[in-house]
């Protein structure tokens, strides 16, 4: 295997690898990039397990290819024991949040018609849209530039809210142009 | 248990641009065209995969639970990540040679406002949902606190649900 760097990898035991991510799976509360932060503290800084240029590469392909807390695991682990340790890095750091959801998922759809529940659930619910809202204004002001920014993301909020089209359809076809976009670009 | 298998499977193949792009995609699937949940459910599944560490799309994991009990959220879990786990297994073996990365991003990169009015779309029809004005009140609060302040979601969520019992 080619390496970038002279970086010589340690010998990391595929339990090492499990626990570690499992421990970043249980404590690594508020957020993606709360968890990413963990992640570098530990394999980084105080393990030295990857080097930092590395975990920064791992990090942008993860932020590319969707949840980035658990690709940027999933990479470091890769990095260390090939596809077994990959695997086993990603498990360990779903493995709590699959049994927290569980659980509550289960507790949820027994006490559904609780009189308490839905009064909690109640006040949850604005709560988590304001959140969506956040993410929204947030995302835009970051992503959405220029006016073809502006009208692709009119489009596709008035193609599903308005015109109930399809959603994967809809991003399907977004892909498509901004590949044809970023083509276009290159050309000229 | 096989369509529902499929059901994440495409969803996990399709989610880049961040969790959030699967707001809107899972609301499609789950709620309007499979109506395995409803959308007082998939609200509510929101607000239980948000106390977790793990990603948005963990959600996948709330509603397997609902369609198929426990294996339903293992098979609903495996399929949603397992694209992204793949990928990133091959990434990591290909790291040196990616060459088409610029072209990869580009790409990335400009779909990301459609993916914004996607996840508006989500607001947008979940917000059919509320009735009364103390609930849109929360929801105007709650905005201005995600807003101007960094406080943690899965704090503000709990919290909401302790105010909504003691009310």
């Amino acid at each position: 295997m080619a390496q970038i760097s002279e970086h010589k990898y340690p010998h990391v035991s595929l339990w090492q690898i499990f626990t570690l991510f499992f421990t970043i799976g249980i404590t690594g509360f508020g957020g993606g990039m709360a968890i990413v932060a963990l992640t570098e503290r530990l394999v980084v800084r105080e393990k030295q397990w990857v080097t930092s240029e590395e975990f920064l590469h791992g990090l942008a392909f993860g932020q590319i290819l969707g949840p980035f807390s658990l690709n940027t695991c999933t990479f470091v682990g890769y990095r260390l024991r090939g596809v077994s340790g990959g695997v086993l890095a990603a498990v360990g750091f779903m493995l709590p949040s699959f049994l927290i959801v569980s659980l509550l998922a289960w507790l949820y759809l027994r006490f559904q018609h609780l009189h308490l529940l839905k009064k909690a659930l109640s006040a949850t619910n604005p709560v988590v849209i304001a959140l969506i809202c956040a993410v929204v204004l947030d995302m835009g002001k970051k992503q959405v530039r220029g006016l073809n920014g502006l009208l692709l993301a009119l489009a596709a909020f008035a193609a599903v809210a308005l015109f109930k089209l399809n959603v994967a359809l809809v991003l399907v076809a977004g892909l498509v142009w901004a590949l044809a976009s970023a083509l276009w670009q290159r050309e000229h | 248990m096989l369509s529902l298998a499929w059901t994440f499977l495409k969803v996990g193949l399709l989610f880049f641009g961040g969790g959030y792009v699967l707001l809107p995609l899972l609301q499609h699937l789950l709620v309007e065209q499979y109506q395995w949940l409803t959308l007082q459910e998939f609200l509510d599944g929101v607000a239980i995969s948000q106390l977790t560490p793990g990603p948005l799309a963990i959600l996948a994991t709330f509603a397997g639970v609902r369609i198929g009990g426990f294996s339903g959220g293992l098979v609903a879990t495996i399929c949603v990540f397992l694209p992204c786990v793949v990928l990133m297994l091959l990434v990591g073996r290909w790291y040196d040679r990616l060459k088409e990365i610029n072209l990869i991003r580009a790409t990335l990169d400009g779909v990301l406002p459609a993916v914004v009015g996607l996840v508006a779309s989500a607001a947008w029809s979940l917000g059919s949902t509320l009735a009364g004005v103390q609930q849109w009140l929360l929801l105007v609060g709650a905005f201005v606190v995600f807003r101007y302040t960094k406080v943690n979601p899965m704090l503000m969520i709990l919290g909401a649900g302790l105010l909504g019992m003691l009310v």
